[in-house]
């Protein structure tokens, strides 16, 4: 692949993941305004009790389309984006042969992994 | 909060994201003491809406900057290697060294940088030359397309190994302090390797969302993170960053350089006022 091409598609995979989180932070910022941060869209019985700051049970939460937690995947979403950034410039280097690049992107990765992974 | 504080939160981000994303800093200058003194957020939410606002510049800049070649991958990814190590350190060292001091002599520095900044004012393109021989082993040379002059600029990056160790120091103190690493970033690529000043900007930006993105996940667990506040942060700071991205290309280098100056006069003074103890 051309080095043109690839960072076409790098921009496009960026604008993309852009894209969905903002529309999720978005979608979520309007339910509230209809039926609460911790309401649900479909009705469903809540635990209105946990602080809004809290990330755990994620799933679940998304499962009744609570307001906050569809903003929370967006963000979540959204911090996600760096890291994808540097993992698609590791294939990036590697499909332009550049070895040297290659080698010193993954060792970035793994920094940046092993300090999301330390660092909590 | 109120509709009327959520929409104040967005303007406010818009500008962060636009001034951020033409700067190549991350915006917390501005988000931070808005959210605090205006909104009447706390600290720790405000802090914690601010590593959104970095992550939501760098984030959003970043597919035009990909697209148009303003952000120099290879010098960004090279340099990440010492930024990532020299944030570690800091994370470290942040148990046994005394902050405030710290906080005063990074502010010092910062004052003096923009004295330095101030001088090149007026300089448009950094003068060329032959790369050194790191530069052309480690593949810091490049060109990107200047819309505004209407053609290709070459560039290759001086004082290699002065860069380095100074993009190490920005990893520690955003480690140790966790503040000032854009700019930090942009002067060690303006001031200390030549960069053009654009190139500089775009690929700081980029890096800042890699730095960030480290150290979300302390921010997260520790609760620091209100959707309700980081919501509105981030889709503001996103409208700015993707309306900034398109315009940096078109500006000139001097007016980057223009838009750069406040906020690294800001980020010193707020930087010694937190060391004397009455800052944020």
């Amino acid at each position: 692949m051309s080095p043109q091409r690839f960072r076409l598609m790098v921009s496009l995979v960026l604008a993309v993941g852009v894209g969905i989180s903002a529309t999720l932070i978005g979608v979520g910022f309007v339910a509230a305004l209809a039926v609460g941060w911790q309401g649900s869209l479909i009705g469903a019985a809540t635990a209105a009790s946990t602080p809004t700051t809290d990330f755990g049970g994620l799933t679940s939460r998304l499962g009744i389309l609570e307001p906050l937690a569809i903003t929370q995947l967006g963000l979540l979403t959204l911090l996600a984006t760096p890291v994808v950034r540097v993992a698609a410039s590791v294939v990036a280097f590697a499909s332009e042969g550049d070895r040297l690049y290659t080698v010193i992107t993954l060792m970035v990765l793994a920094i940046l992994l092993a300090s999301i992974l330390l660092l909590r | 909060m109120t509709p009327q504080a959520d929409l104040g939160i967005f303007v406010v981000s818009v500008c962060a994201g636009l001034i951020g994303s033409l700067a190549g800093v991350g915006g917390g200058i501005l988000v931070i003491p808005a959210l605090t003194f205006v909104f009447g957020v706390d600290i720790h939410l405000a802090v914690g809406a601010s590593i959104v606002s970095v992550i939501a510049t760098s984030s959003g800049a970043a597919a035009a900057y990909v697209r148009d070649r303003m952000t120099d991958m290879r010098i960004g990814m090279f340099l990440e290697l010492a930024t990532t190590t020299g944030a570690v350190t800091g994370a470290l060292l942040a148990a046994v060294v005394a902050p405030a001091f710290l906080y005063v002599l990074l502010g010092v520095v910062l004052l003096g940088s923009a004295a330095m900044h101030v001088a090149r004012l007026d300089e448009e393109m950094p003068p060329a030359g032959p790369p050194s021989r790191i530069a052309a082993a480690m593949k810091l040379s490049s060109s990107y397309p200047d819309r505004r002059l209407g053609r290709e600029v070459p560039y290759t990056a001086r004082r290699v190994p002065l860069g380095f160790v100074l993009m190490w120091i920005a990893g520690v103190v955003s480690g140790l302090l966790g503040i000032g690493s854009g700019v930090l970033k942009v002067l060690a690529m303006d001031g200390a390797m030549r960069l053009p000043m654009k190139v500089s900007s775009a690929t700081s930006n980029f890096m800042i969302g890699v730095t960030a993105a480290a150290s979300a996940g302390i921010y997260l667990g520790r609760g620091d993170v209100d959707p309700r506040i980081a919501g509105p942060v981030a889709l503001g700071v996103l409208a700015g960053a993707l309306i900034g991205a398109r315009l940096l290309n078109r500006v000139s280098n001097r007016a980057v350089r223009l838009i750069f100056l406040p906020v690294l006069v800001a980020v010193g003074l707020e930087t010694i006022a937190r060391g004397l103890g009455f800052g944020l």
